[in-house]
């Protein structure tokens, strides 16, 4: 087993849907944990196992009293570590903080959680390794990054200890002391905050709060029982204070007097050099929350850090100084400074020595200055300061890879854009004309063999362009004309070419750009020499023509000329080659221009192409469509012929119309999307547990010949009964009745349903395939029809599965809708012990006794390795037991209950037994369990604990009474 | 808290990096100039998932959570945003919308189709080579507006990371070599754990430290820097080395004027006793030499002048401005590290190039001359000019002759290189003359930009000992404050990087904006 553990642990990790489908949460979690603890596993292992813990908590410990469980198992391992396994006890603190953080754990103050945190604490006060040398030092790490995720995902967890914290921030040393600071300035942070949001503290609390050396503070005060860690109303604990969407900062109102906060933050600025350069950056941003909060105390105290800050080469830092300069603005940066800044940026964003990533970042910060004094607060706005003088630095040029090119000339256009504003004329200016000359310089690239990523790059250039500068004509009119003239170069970029269309018409509606591109795109196409036109440019052709026949207020005149040129013309191949894409192609235009505002006076031309398409077109697929359009073409008025083609902007009942249509969709893709089967948006259908009114089973092998009534008397019946299990289908399946309804959600359009077919997908592989189940119809006003649902498990396991229906309602329209999951439960997998028709109940206790003897005595005639014994004991008065038996048991009993005695068999398909024999005494019950499948132990444990709980709480009922 | 919710880290594939890829390479031919579609399959290195980080951002963004898919979900939705998913299909609504603007150092992953609105945001990636590394920055912000990118802390600490980690998988040359990186990614589970532990990035991966040297600290008062893993014990070196790259665009064309500049690194390597030993290098100019712009320093430097800061190439420079002596002092740390950059502009190009090309017939005549500028030393430690052709069938006859060096002709990749050698002659000029047909069978390399006569010589040079700016450091100026008198060695270099000669008969792309504006 233990061998195969890399793999599954790897197969875990990629997949964890996936890997669950072939065992259950539980069951792999109780794996891991067993393997834990098993001592001939190497730490190598011991880690590797860890890492579900580590990366997927919530799966594998759902519930607060699972994650409990886990975290006092991995609590129990850890103590029995060897103390020199320090990896794998370093992985067990990880493992322990996010299992019971994401179990909620820790937020419900278990007792698991807290005596974890005592135990970091405790690791953590071992400062200078004065107790356990250095060699624990990543151990002393890995408590201190707990505590502070701790404290991070609990703010004010630790608000009462920042005495303590900051003492042993102090003592430390080595470089461990980097551990403390980050713990220090979080915890600070924190309670500074919860301050700010208590009514009427002032400079006393916070002296207190410094000096404070309590307990743990539990949830959002000590009376609140265990706030949900999901339900902190307070998210300014999580987010920087000095960026908020309101941008405003709690404050504190201190006085002038907060020595202490003072000397302690000047410590911490003076030690901020030692640290690494992102845990600097994340210091910085802490000091800088708290000094916003704190008016008292000015931000110049940053003053002394600023220049190294600015000069630094590490992007996290330089963003420090950014953040510093949006929560302090001129209280700490002066106007000289505030321009300094911004040239930096600049310098910076085209900076050799820097990486394409950084620099990118660099240029988003310049669009997002924080200057001292903002004018407008829109998304992305110049600085002032930034003139086209000093952006010139950062024009596109064709050296730039694309995402640069790109974010460039985004920046670049806004400057010209405000540019242009100024110069009245509307026409742009030199900055501009760069602009205009860098995309053409771009579409030659595309025009010569560029790769894909160019030609991505160049659309995606000329669509920006666009986006800011389609109002100056000179500029839009000759792009579309270069657009025009490359395509007839290059006419795969048609779906591009389209694409810009489409994008452009959807943002700038009222500029009509795309509408011109589209009526260019046309007259090339159609003016262009036949003779040079080659199939595969036919192709491209009719896709553009398509988007342009969509346009009403194109002129589709040259479109029917130039398809009626390219069908009937003498030298054309087409008709001849029959090539039923094409044929297509054409047909899509034609639909379109069916559906056109000026179809009238495209009437004749019109006619006369699809005619021509019916008797020469060499493919009787398009011929037959070609027909059809012809007639709707000839028969119809305008009006209906649009009811019939049009798609969108139809009333539903019109849809039922395009559907038994949809074969005329001339193209593919309107083919498929006509034949569309529709999603609804929520669950329509549900199916309700049935109980039939007959317990009878109904499994009874009908296929088995019938024993005669008294077969060889004083048998066991043991061999007899097992051979019934010869014929593989015997007692394999389990049968489950359900009602179909309706949903709470009432649409008078689902009353009446048709052809249901409802279709179950496993969640896991303790199943074979459901096979599909129809029902005829399905009306609100009449009684559910009943379903039912055959199960045949590979293992006797409880199971979800995923269930979903189609339907036709009554206009003919096809649904598709999911059902809530069907829960299997671990009871409903039982079966009473199947016997052939007509055997005693004494030849049933026989076969009762010799299992459980067989599973006792542990002699294993068959495979009975996977035997096991199990005792369930609970307090539970006699009148209650007789109920207990009635109400769950009646259907399994092999013996009556008899002076509080009776036996019970579950079998379990395909091949579980579980045996009990019940004993109550007195006010006890005792549940003697016997199986030959251990793994279902713990389910028979659970069951026993339910039913036993349900009798308890029916008792209290009654006693209420 | 700045944190990430996922990391991962592909191999796989290998993309252009720029528009025009060549430009950017060392050896511009010697690869395959296709369209660098790589079919290996991608697959997942290593990644990382970060719960408790994960339950914080589920927090803040409330109903506009999205939760991380599985990982062969968040692979494939990478390369659809990178451009790289489908290469064989040329058109993907899905990946080439022109309406995705991919401006930003921050991808959006559309988990459930483009139209759902259900994105993660911000994925900071970083390729190089085969390597894509990954993460997902939590936003600790509320999400709707969506903040913007500049103001989540966490993005900062992302990109520092990533960089971090780029630089240790693959080392300081452009390209990873095989054996080391695959010894690097084997530790990449530990060395996540110790830097980046339940998604805080603390640190970042340390390269080459000498282990050897390095003793655990004492115990004492003074603290240790948490970048320091120990001290240093034994002799005392000190070894400061400066490197200037010069970069030029010479069009040889009245109408547009030619470029070059300079940037410079400062590489230290101190091997000095004391937890906190205090150093300090000193960067000198010669008398009229123009500052030193942009300079950028490393996070050890504990203190900086102003007016070291104040010159910037953005602007115009002032001639009265600073121009040093730079001081930094610092406080090493074990391993080699870069002290401080800077650029600089110097009054002439070292090589100051003419390139004409004629068109004859399918033929080129190629007339090129080089001039090495008298104020740089004639020493070179190698000095080459290539001239690629593209978008001609492959090279037939080949007629050229050359004042000085030698010429290699490489027909299959339609390259020549003229090797000059340590040395140009005593008139420092040197010339090429002669023409080439390219009546080969087969096509040569294509290259969209370089059409028609647009064409360009790449120059490959080092000059040892020498720097454009007069930059240098002085072994006197290096100041160390210790018990033990160090030894101090410095050097410097002078490379060429992207140093191009355009031909002057054809037309040459921008390369930078100031001239044009």
């Amino acid at each position: 087993m233990s061998a195969n553990w890399p793999e599954r642990i790897s197969a875990f990790s990629r997949s964890p849907s996936q890997f669950l489908c072939s065992t259950t949460s539980d069951i792999f979690l109780a794996e891991v944990l067993h393997e834990l603890r098993d001592d001939r596993a190497s730490d190598h292992i011991k880690v590797l196992l860890l890492s579900p813990l580590l990366e997927h908590p919530t799966l594998l410990c759902p519930s607060v009293s699972v994650g409990e469980e886990t975290a006092l198992e991995l609590m129990s391992v850890f103590a029995q570590c060897s103390p020199k396994s320090l990896p794998l006890r370093c992985h067990l603190l990880l493992a322990l903080t996010s299992v019971l953080l994401c179990s909620c754990c820790v937020s419900s103050h278990t007792s698991a959680s807290q005596d974890f945190l005592d135990l970091l604490l405790q690791m953590a006060q071992d400062t200078n390794d004065a107790q356990a040398g250095a060699a624990l030092h990543p151990l002393r790490t890995t408590a201190c990054d707990c505590l502070r995720e701790l404290e991070a995902c609990l703010p004010g967890l630790l608000s009462q200890r920042l005495e303590l914290l900051s003492t042993l921030r102090q003592q430390e040393n080595s470089r461990l002391h980097q551990a403390y600071t980050g713990l220090h300035a979080l915890a600070l942070r924190n309670a500074v905050y919860l301050l700010t949001q208590q009514k009427g503290s002032g400079a006393g609390d916070l002296k207190g709060a410094l000096g404070s050396n309590e307990g743990f503070v539990w949830g959002e005060g000590s009376d609140s029982a265990h706030p949900n860690s999901e339900s902190h109303s307070d998210l300014a604990l999580f987010s920087p204070l000095t960026l908020g969407p309101m941008g405003k900062v709690p404050s504190l109102q201190t006085g002038q007097d907060c020595k202490e906060l003072r000397s302690l933050l000047s410590s911490l600025l003076e030690e901020s050099y030692l640290l690494t350069s992102l845990s600097q950056a994340a210091l910085l941003r802490r000091l800088v929350e708290v000094l916003a909060m704190v008016p008292a105390v000015s931000p110049t105290i940053f003053r002394a850090q600023l220049l190294r800050l600015l000069g630094t080469c590490k992007v996290c830092l330089l963003h420090t100084t950014l953040l510093m300069k949006a929560a302090f603005t001129d209280s700490l940066f002066s106007a000289e400074d505030e321009a300094f800044l911004l040239k930096r940026l600049v310098g910076l964003s085209q900076h050799p020595l820097l990486s394409t990533p950084e620099k990118l970042f660099y240029m988003d910060c310049i669009l997002h200055f924080p200057e001292n004094r903002p004018i407008s607060s829109s998304d992305e706005s110049l600085p002032v300061l930034l003139t086209p003088r000093l952006a010139a630095a950062l024009v596109p040029t064709v050296f730039n890879d694309s995402v640069s090119m790109l974010a460039r000339l985004n920046l670049l256009s806004l400057v010209y854009l405000e540019e242009g504003e100024e110069d009245r004329e509307g026409q742009g200016g030199r900055g501009l004309a760069y602009l205009y000359d860098h995309l053409t310089s771009l579409l030659h690239i595309v025009e010569n063999q560029a790769s894909r990523e160019m030609v991505v790059t160049f659309f995606r250039a000329s669509f920006l362009f666009l986006l800011h500068f389609c109002h100056v004509e000179r500029y839009s009119e000759d792009l579309s004309q270069r657009l025009c003239d490359l395509y007839l170069r290059r006419t795969r970029l048609a779906p591009h070419l389209i694409n810009l269309a489409d994008r452009t018409q959807d943002r700038l509606e009222e500029s009509g750009w795309a509408v011109a591109l589209l009526r260019a795109l046309q007259r090339t196409i159609t003016e262009a020499p036949l003779s040079q036109l080659t199939l595969q440019d036919l192709r491209w052709h009719l896709r553009i023509l398509a988007r342009v026949a969509e346009e009403g207020e194109v002129l589709q005149k040259a479109t029917l000329n130039f398809l009626l040129c390219v069908i009937t013309s003498s030298s054309s191949a087409l008709c001849v080659s029959g090539d039923w894409r094409l044929g297509n192609g054409v047909l899509g235009v034609c639909r379109r221009l069916l559906l056109h505002p000026s179809l009238d006076s495209l009437l004749t031309p019109l006619a006369d192409l699809l005619q021509h398409l019916t008797c020469h077109y060499g493919e009787t697929d398009i011929q037959d469509h070609a027909r059809l359009y012809y007639t709707l073409l000839t028969t119809l008025s305008q009006e209906k012929l649009a009811g019939v083609l049009a798609q969108r902007g139809t009333e539903r009942g019109r849809q039922a119309k395009v559907r038994s249509l949809s074969a005329i969709m001339g193209e593919t893709e309107e083919l498929t999307s006509g034949l569309t089967v529709h999603q609804t948006e929520r669950p329509l259908l549900r199916l309700v547990k049935h109980e039939p009114d007959d317990c009878k089973p109904d499994h009874k092998p009908d296929s088995e010949p019938a024993c005669e009534t008294e077969s060889s008397p004083g048998q066991g019946g043991i061999e007899e009964y097992r051979a019934q299990f010869q014929s593989s289908s015997f007692a394999s399946e389990i049968t489950l009745q359900y009602h179909l309804t309706h949903t709470g959600v009432h649409d008078p359009h689902f009353d009446k349903l048709f052809s249901i077919r409802l279709h179950f997908d496993l969640t896991d592989s303790h199943y074979e395939e459901v096979s599909d189940i129809s029902v005829p119809c399905l009306f609100r006003t009449r009684k559910p029809p009943t379903v039912t649902l055959r199960l045949k498990p590979k293992q006797p396991y409880h199971t979800t599965l995923r269930a979903s229906a189609i339907f036709t309602t009554e206009d003919g329209l096809s649904w598709h809708s999911p059902l809530a999951d069907l829960n299997v439960a671990f009871p409903e997998v039982f079966l009473p012990l199947l016997t052939p028709l007509g055997w005693a109940r004494e030849k049933k206790q026989r076969v009762f006794e010799g299992i459980w003897g067989e599973i006792c005595s542990g002699q294993s005639e068959g495979d009975l390795t996977n035997a096991a014994t199990s005792l369930f004991c609970d307090q539970l008065e006699d009148s209650a037991v007789g109920e207990l038996v009635e109400k769950h048991f009646q259907r399994y009993l092999v013996s009556d209950l008899d002076k509080g005695r009776c036996k019970v068999l579950f079998f379990l398909p395909p091949q579980s037994h579980v045996l009990l024999k019940v004993i109550t005494e007195e006010d006890a019950i005792q549940v003697h369990i016997a199986t030959d499948n251990w793994k279902l132990l713990p389910y028979v444990n659970s069951y026993l604990e339910d039913i036993t709980k349900e009798s308890h709480s029916t008792q209290q009922v009654n006693g209420d009474v | 808290m700045p944190q990430l919710r996922l990391w991962t880290l592909l191999q796989g594939f290998s993309r252009p990096t720029s528009l025009c890829t060549h430009l950017h390479q060392r050896a511009p031919v010697d690869q395959a100039h296709t369209d660098s579609v790589n079919l290996c399959p991608v697959k997942t290195l290593d990644k990382w998932r970060y719960p408790t980080v994960e339950q914080r951002a589920k927090c803040m963004a409330g109903s506009l959570y999205v939760s991380v898919p599985e990982d062969g979900t968040v692979l494939q939705l990478l390369l659809t945003e990178m451009g790289l998913s489908d290469s064989d299909k040329p058109y993907m609504a899905l990946r080439d919308d022109c309406l995705h603007q991919q401006r930003s150092p921050a991808l959006e992953l559309h988990v459930e189709g483009p139209s759902s609105g259900r994105v993660l945001w911000p994925v900071l990636v970083i390729s190089q080579g085969s390597l894509i590394l990954a993460c997902l920055a939590m936003v600790d912000a509320p999400a709707d507006p969506r903040p913007p990118l500049a103001s989540l802390f966490s993005v900062s600490q992302g990109l520092t990371l990533l960089a971090g980690l780029q630089a240790f998988l693959c080392g300081s040359g452009s390209k990873p070599d095989r054996e080391g990186l695959t010894s690097r990614l084997a530790m990449m589970p530990s060395i996540l754990l110790q830097i980046c532990p339940l998604g805080t990035p603390l640190d970042i991966p340390q390269l080459g430290a000498s282990s050897a040297s390095a003793m655990p600290t004492p115990a004492g008062t003074q603290k240790q820097p948490a970048w320091k893993t120990g001290v240093h014990r034994g002799r005392a070196v000190v070894n400061v080395a400066l490197t200037e790259m010069v970069r030029s665009m010479q069009y040889g064309n009245r109408n547009r004027q030619d470029l070059w500049d300079v940037y410079g690194t400062v590489t230290c390597k101190c091997e000095v006793e004391g937890v906190l030993p205090n150093v300090t290098v000193t960067l000198t100019l010669p008398p009229n030499g123009s500052p030193l712009m942009d300079v950028l320093v490393h996070p050890c430097v504990s203190s900086l002048d102003a007016s070291i800061l104040t010159a910037m190439s953005v602007e115009d420079c002032d001639s009265s401005a600073f121009s040093g002596p730079y001081k930094f002092p610092f406080s090493p740390p074990l391993e080699p590290f870069r002290l401080c950059s800077y650029t600089s502009q110097v009054p002439v190009p070292p090589i100051l190039g003419t390139y004409q090309l004629k068109d004859d017939d399918n033929q080129l005549r190629i007339t090129v001359s080089l001039k090495l500028h008298e104020s740089v030393r004639n020493s070179f430690e190698y000095c080459e000019a290539h001239l690629p052709f593209f978008n001609r069938d492959q090279m037939g006859s080949v007629d050229v002759k050359v004042s000085s060096g030698q010429l290699e002709v490489s027909k299959e990749k339609n390259l020549l290189v003229w090797v000059l050698g340590q040395k140009f002659p005593k008139s420092r000029e040197v010339s090429l003359e002669g023409s080439v047909s390219f009546s080969g069978e087969h096509p040569g390399p294509t290259d969209p930009l370089c059409t028609d006569l647009t064409a360009y010589i790449k120059l490959y040079f080092r000059v040892p000992d020498l720097t454009l700016s007069g930059c240098c450091v002085d072994q006197h100026s290096v100041q160390v404050y210790s018990s033990a008198k160090p030894r101090i060695v410095t050097s410097r270099e002078l490379l060429s990087s992207e140093y191009f000669i355009w031909n002057s008969t054809g037309t040459a792309p921008v390369s930078s904006g100031h001239m044009m504006l």
